[in-house]
């Protein structure tokens, strides 16, 4: 008999998501250790003990697989807890309002409905946009989840909070082997701080020029590279011309893999703020940590879960930028014992050989778990039955509390 | 102090854990404390049967026994461990290795499926629970230790145990070559008779039984004596068997640890193991205690040989190998486990 055999459902590259970068680091090692077929949109779904679903914000990336999950419960991996964008791209996008709806009333009642209306109908600005964290619209995929891998506590809660009460575990995400790659060296700073990913306001980028140019006047010779295309409705130059940073500053609109690993090695410190968050992990953070760079991240979500002594996390608050000018002139002069901590941190929690052991526990318990289970309950309740046990879900409970079923 | 030592029982079948427990008890009643034995039967097939024998521990209360509390529990293998108690010491023999090292090789009871790979992942699962809820964890070598540390992410304390209680003396060598064992696949003892079949001046004489003794027997067919099949034998025979030997054999694949190589050793008698067998390992030193050689007919047979031709070594090995058992005691044993 064959191994345990799993449909997986993600966007692969060459397609521009962190999610497909993702799968493509996961795969070869998920492999070795469990049967794996690669579904594809638009084709018959593969035959399988088990499916696993990659859920991202993105609804040109996955729509076609929340479609797959409707039609086939299965584990979904859910790398961001807010999917709003995700789903009104599948639901309005596609012009089915009525269901955008639904998903709003499973949030929050007949509220969420009238709330949804209101951006049908235009009276409401769009909600995606303007609030997503508040109307996350996690339930459509939770609701078909037969299991949930999650990347950080934050979204593990959230989940639970939501409602979600089938199995799920904790899986880190794993680290990219640290590339033999020099450090880009027509670009300098003293210090060159690095910040890669989408530029917008999430991001934190107006505090981040804000404490850029207030380090500048004590450090002229300070640098920051932005790596990664500006928001469309977020005009960097003009923001750097009114601040004055335009020589200051170093803009990479789009790099390929191999330039962006030798560009952030050659940064001093790199800075991943952001808020509010979705819930998301960041490639761009397991990146700098696998190259062993000071990093400065915001306090929320799973930024917040890395350990003190790994990142220096800045408070969103009224002293963010204060905090972030200070963090980052810290994170210059203490570059070696952070990179240091960073570098066996993320050897430690983030190897892909333990994320893939994970995948492949998580895999075989979803797909034959539930069978186990009865079986062993069943017996429990048999065996209570035949002596007359008055409380045979007692018996069950402490079942589950030894990890014997789940 | 009230002590439960807690040790699954395979009926009919008595090999070296139940030997192990039954000695814990006798130590620690020695030093004055109150000790019983608790078990149950244990039967890990078909499928996911394991699991309901893990449960049966689960609901054993062993908190207080006629009104009186139980100070400390002890436990030695998988699933007795699995007992609960707010003062468990686990000191591991080994696990359900089927689900570990075992899997995917032909020593695995767990197929492909995915109810049996579910139900190996619900050992795990159950490991975790059961050891991480454990005063302290022991192991018995640092070959159980390591498997503790890789599969399961825990960080036990090695602690050796001493072997059985035996009349052990030494006695000059008759010549052959004794493997103390049960008869199964794992233990190997395939390499020691077709090592003896390749070369018509070595004999081995085999003690013990098991599912493997049929295959073994037919293996030995026509060697015209030179391979001795005794059985099981009491503690008396089998200290005169150590005490005449050449050498012991002992090449199990990957074991845990075995009182075996400590029974020689206390007959100063050298020990003739492979270099994959886990935890005879740590005591068997090639050419100090012993020698240790590839798991492969050819060399076992050369390494008979060898010691056949060289018995003043293989005496001096042997008296080496003494020293080593003798520094592990019950007293320090007891220590660890009641501290």
């Amino acid at each position: 008999m064959s191994a345990v055999r799993v449909a997986y459902y993600s966007p692969l590259p060459p397609s521009p998501s962190g999610i497909a970068d993702y799968s493509a680091l996961l795969l070869p090692a998920l492999r070795e250790r469990i049967d794996v077929a690669v579904a594809e949109p638009g084709k018959r779904p593969p035959r399988a003990d088990i499916a696993l679903y990659h859920i991202g914000n993105e609804p040109e990336a996955h729509g076609w697989i929340v479609d797959a999950l409707r039609d086939q419960p299965g584990i979904v991996v859910l790398h961001e807890y807010v999917l709003h964008h995700l789903i009104a791209g599948i639901t309005i996008g596609r012009g089915d309002g009525r269901a955008y709806l639904d998903a709003m009333e499973r949030e929050l009642g007949v509220t969420g409905r009238l709330l949804g209306l209101g951006v049908l109908d235009n009276l409401l600005p769009l909600l995606w946009e303007t609030q997503p964290e508040r109307f996350p619209l996690a339930g459509t995929v939770l609701d078909r989840a037969h299991g949930l891998i999650v990347h950080s506590r934050f979204v593990a809660e959230r989940a639970r909070a939501a409602g979600y009460d089938g199995r799920l575990w904790r899986v880190p995400h794993p680290a990219w082997p640290r590339p033999d790659v020099e450090p880009a060296s027509d670009v300098g700073g003293d210090p060159l701080i690095g910040c890669f990913g989408h530029l917008n306001m999430n991001k934190r980028i107006p505090e981040l020029l804000a404490a850029f140019a207030s380090l500048r006047r004590s450090q002229p010779g300070a640098r920051l590279l932005l790596a990664g295309p500006s928001g469309e409705r977020f005009d960097l130059d003009r923001r750097l011309e009114r601040l004055g940073l335009t020589d200051g500053v170093v803009r990479f609109p789009y790099l390929p893999e191999s330039r962006m690993w030798s560009l952030m090695a050659a940064c001093d410190v790199l800075v991943n703020t952001r808020f509010p968050t979705m819930g998301e992990t960041s490639g761009s953070v397991i990146r700098a940590l696998t190259l062993g760079k000071p990093l400065v991240v915001s306090d929320v979500g799973w930024f917040a879960e890395l350990p003190d002594g790994v990142v220096l996390k800045v408070p969103v608050d009224e002293l963010e930028v204060p905090m972030l000018e200070a963090a980052i002139g810290f994170a210059a002069r203490h570059a070696d014992e952070l990179g240091r901590a960073a570098a066996a941190y993320v050897a430690r929690e983030h190897s892909l050989e333990r994320a893939a052991d994970a995948y492949a526990a998580a895999i075989e318990v979803a797909a034959g778990g539930d069978a186990v289970d009865g079986q062993v309950l069943l017996r429990i309740a048999e065996a209570a039955a035949e002596v007359g046990h008055s409380d045979p879900s007692s018996l069950a409970r402490a079942a589950f509390d030894a990890g014997i079923v789940e | 102090m009230r002590v439960a030592v807690c040790a699954p029982q395979v009926p009919f079948v008595r090999g070296g854990a139940e030997v192990m427990a039954d000695d814990l008890v006798a130590a620690l009643r020695s030093r004055g404390h109150e000790a019983e034995l608790v078990t149950i039967p244990f039967k890990w097939y078909p499928g996911s049967r394991v699991l309901d024998q893990a449960f049966l521990w689960r609901l054993v209360d062993l908190t207080e026994s006629d009104g009186r509390t139980i100070d400390r529990v002890i436990a030695t293998k998988f699933p007795a461990y699995c007992v609960r108690h707010p003062n468990k010491v686990v000191w591991v023999l080994h696990q359900f290795r089927q689900a570990y090292d075992y899997d995917r090789t032909e020593l695995s009871q767990f197929s492909e499926s995915p109810e049996d790979r579910a139900t190996r992942r619900a050992v795990e699962r159950l490991d975790a629970v059961a050891l991480g809820e454990a005063r302290r964890v022991f192991a018995t070598s640092q070959n159980v230790a390591a498997r503790l540390a890789r599969y399961n992410g825990i960080q036990a304390e090695v602690l050796p145990h001493p072997p059985q209680s035996l009349p052990y003396r030494t006695a000059a060598s008759e010549g052959f070559v004794l493997s103390v064992n049960r008869l199964d696949r794992a233990k190997r003892i395939d390499l020691l008779i077709g090592a003896v079949r390749s070369d018509p001046s070595l004999r081995a004489v085999i003690v013990g039984d098991g599912p493997d003794r049929d295959r073994l027997e037919g293996l030995a067919a026509g060697l015209n004596g030179q391979v001795e099949f005794v059985g099981v034998v009491d503690g008396d025979d089998l200290a005169d068997l150590y005490a005449r030997c050449l050498a012991v054999y002992y090449a199990p694949v990957d074991e845990d640890f075995g009182m075996v190589p400590f029974e020689a050793f206390l007959s100063e008698k050298p020990v003739l193991t492979t270099s994959d067998a886990g935890g005879p390992l740590e005591v068997v030193t090639d050419r100090e205690t012993g020698i240790v050689v590839a798991p492969d007919v050819d060399e076992v047979a050369r390494a008979c040989a060898y010691l056949v031709g060289h018995v003043d070594e293989a005496q001096a090995w042997g008296r080496a190998g003494r020293a080593v058992a003798e520094r592990v005691t019950w007293d320090a044993c007891v220590d660890a486990l009641l501290g």
